[in-house]
């Protein structure tokens, strides 16, 4: 079950990994009073930088901001309960969920004036993990369990027990019935695009005026791994920008990095535009030994570092053009 | 007051001991430990405490909750260390109390008692980081090797941490394991530490993913029975209520980490048994932040690409 030998592991002392421990460390939360607690996360902002870029925070306990007509929305709450797992299990026709499903957590960007709203949240991902439906990795270990274990009636589990999922967001027009007594209704639609997100611009260390990031799923496979979705977002005076990442790392055997980000620049059109590229990337254990890297599971605690390792396997970008004009 | 006595106030402050007290420590459990049973003997009324994970201020609350170690008899079913941030003190504590009084409290082994598993999810960085060294981390793990495999409370109720394999049909099997070694990668002892009761099994199950295997109601059934125990009690998987039973009450997940990994948001619960062997949950929730030692700092915004 565990790849590796125990009495012949070449340790590597990675500093990245501390890095992100004292990292998560400084994350944890107090008491779980109120399920979906305002954690005690809040970056310091300055009242200063948030006026002089026309934006304000979002009251009555609600964690975000507004700015250039976006309202911008971070919920961080518990994992889903026993009951609430089962229903989403008949939902999502499926008998298997990740460990820890944070089912009310979500991060929401909506365009108010046209109702445009990008929201990302667990079950829409799970959705895309059950349609894609990939087949099983399976560990060394396993392949030889079964031989070892022949005599025994078993079931084999073949659903993919990694939750990969192809999922880039979720989108939809909200209208707001009062203001709009038509309600015309108009689907978004993401096209291919040549253009790309502009890195260089998004490196400058403009103020940061809202930060977050949000787990939506994560299992530890088990201690042979991890897998896990999550979404970051950082808001400055010129732009948002976000980072929706799954991460599978199946210990001695494979990598995957599937990350989407999107990048929105702030103008005074009504039009505004969001960019979207999906870049997906993965490479097996063996191929990384193959090619001088360490195999050794714990120097692969933090994908950022990782994923200038991993070959491309996909990428596209996209683009949607936000109309104002309903 | 003993040095020992000394040592224990001293990691009830989450406050790590010297190394070479580490080392002493770890002589005298270890003359404990091999002695115990792989089917260690535990009476009631008992206390039994499922997963840790170094989440120091969590385990304070729940001796709150159930009563201070020795006044209160404890069973506890192992993975004290990793993912959390003070492995070294909630292992160091629960190994001075056994120390000092062997008798009221026991310490079964978990999967994450292992020198492979520790490195990869955090108790051996932790070491390293504390001590300059893995030294302590050499001394624990060496200790884990003793640690007992399962506990059987007054012949009726088998604790474990994992779950059942199907090398192991009678607790004299279990008996005749030979368990001061690193947990293997297959095999009966390595089964009692990974395995799941699982629903959709019907027998024996394996995962894609091979950890361990997964069984079935029908095998807890036919287990219970031919060893004459009313209910296996285990750890090993969150559960987001604290406990969990399954198969019409043959089995039950304890699960001990409130707030797990700092952000899960679930509650905890202990099982407390009385004499008679009457059961009683207790639930709780993580530790409030103001009581936990170091204060949450606000991260700096991170300009990620």
């Amino acid at each position: 079950m565990v790849p590796r030998d125990a009495h012949n592991v070449t340790r590597l002392w990675s500093p990245d990994a501390l890095k992100e421990d004292k990292k998560t460390k400084e994350g944890q939360t107090g008491n779980r009073s109120n399920r979906c607690e305002k954690l005690a996360m809040e970056v310091e902002v300055e009242e200063k930088d948030l006026k002089a870029a026309g934006a304000e925070r979002l009251t009555g306990g609600r964690r975000g901001l507004r700015i250039h007509g976006w309202e911008i929305e971070s919920r961080k709450c518990s994992i889903l309960n026993s009951s609430t797992v089962q229903q989403w299990e008949e939902k999502l026709e499926t008998t298997h969920l990740p460990e820890m499903v944070f089912g009310e957590s979500c991060l929401v960007l909506k365009h108010v004036k046209s109702g445009t709203k990008i929201y990302f949240n667990a079950f829409d991902a799970l959705g895309g993990w059950k349609q894609e439906g990939l087949p099983p990795v399976e560990v060394p270990a396993a392949a030889k369990w079964k031989f070892r274990s022949k005599p025994f009636q078993q079931v084999i589990l073949d659903y993919d027990y990694t939750f990969t999922t192809p999922y880039c967001g979720s989108e939809t027009i909200e209208m707001d019935m009062e203001k709009h007594e038509c309600g015309k209704s108009t689907s978004l639609y993401w096209e291919d695009c040549e253009e790309k997100i502009d890195m260089v611009a998004l490196t400058s260390k403009e103020p940061i005026l809202f930060y977050d990031e949000v787990v939506l799923y994560e299992d530890e496979l088990a201690d042979n791994g991890v897998s896990l979705l999550t979404v970051k977002v950082r808001v400055m005076p010129s732009c948002w920008f976000l980072l929706l990442r799954f991460w599978l790392r199946v210990d001695g055997v494979l990598m995957r990095l599937r990350d989407t980000r999107m990048h929105c620049v702030f103008s005074d059109s009504a039009n505004p535009v969001i960019l979207r590229e999906s870049c997906w990337k993965e490479a097996t254990f063996q191929s990384l030994a193959a090619t001088g890297y360490p195999t050794d599971s714990a120097a692969y605690s933090d994908p950022s570092i990782i994923s200038q390792r991993l070959p491309v396997v996909m990428c596209r970008s996209q683009k949607l053009k936000v109309s104002g004009n309903l | 007051m003993s040095d020992l006595d000394r040592q224990i106030e001293q990691l009830k402050k989450c406050e790590p001991l010297k190394e070479s007290e580490v080392k002493a420590l770890c002589l005298k459990a270890m003359e404990i430990l091999v002695e115990e049973s792989n089917v260690q003997r535990v009476d009631a009324p008992v206390t039994i405490c499922g997963d840790i994970h170094g989440q120091f201020y969590d385990m304070k609350e729940l001796f709150k909750v159930g009563g201070d170690c020795p006044k209160t008899n404890y069973l506890f079913l192992g993975d004290f260390v990793d993912r959390g941030f003070y492995s070294v003190e909630t292992f160091l504590l629960l190994l001075a109390l056994k120390v000092r009084y062997p008798d009221r409290i026991t310490l079964i082994r978990g999967n994450h008692e292992s020198r492979q598993i520790t490195q990869v999810y955090g108790f051996y960085d932790e070491c390293l980081r504390k001590y300059g060294s893995v030294n302590v981390w050499r001394y624990c793990t060496d200790i884990f090797d003793y640690l007992s495999l399962s506990a059987l409370i007054e012949n009726k109720i088998f604790s474990v941490h994992g779950g059942l394999s199907p090398a192991i049909s009678t607790l004299d099997q279990i008996r005749t394991i030979d368990r001061k070694q690193e947990v293997p990668h297959d095999g009966a002892m390595c089964d009692l530490l990974w395995s799941d009761p699982e629903d959709i099994v019907d027998g024996w199950g394996l995962s894609p993913r091979g950890a361990g295997f997964l069984f079935g109601g029908s095998v807890v059934t036919s287990f219970n029975h031919s060893n004459n125990i009313d209910y296996i009690c285990r750890a090993h998987q969150l559960v987001m209520e604290g406990y969990k039973w399954m198969f019409n009450n043959q089995i039950v997940t304890v699960w001990s980490a409130p707030n797990y990994c700092y952000r899960c948001g679930n509650v905890a619960a202990i099982l407390e048994l009385d004499e008679n062997l009457n059961k009683q949950f207790r639930v709780f929730d993580a530790a409030p932040q103001e009581s936990r030692g170091a204060p949450a700092k606000k991260p700096a915004p991170d300009y990620f690409l």
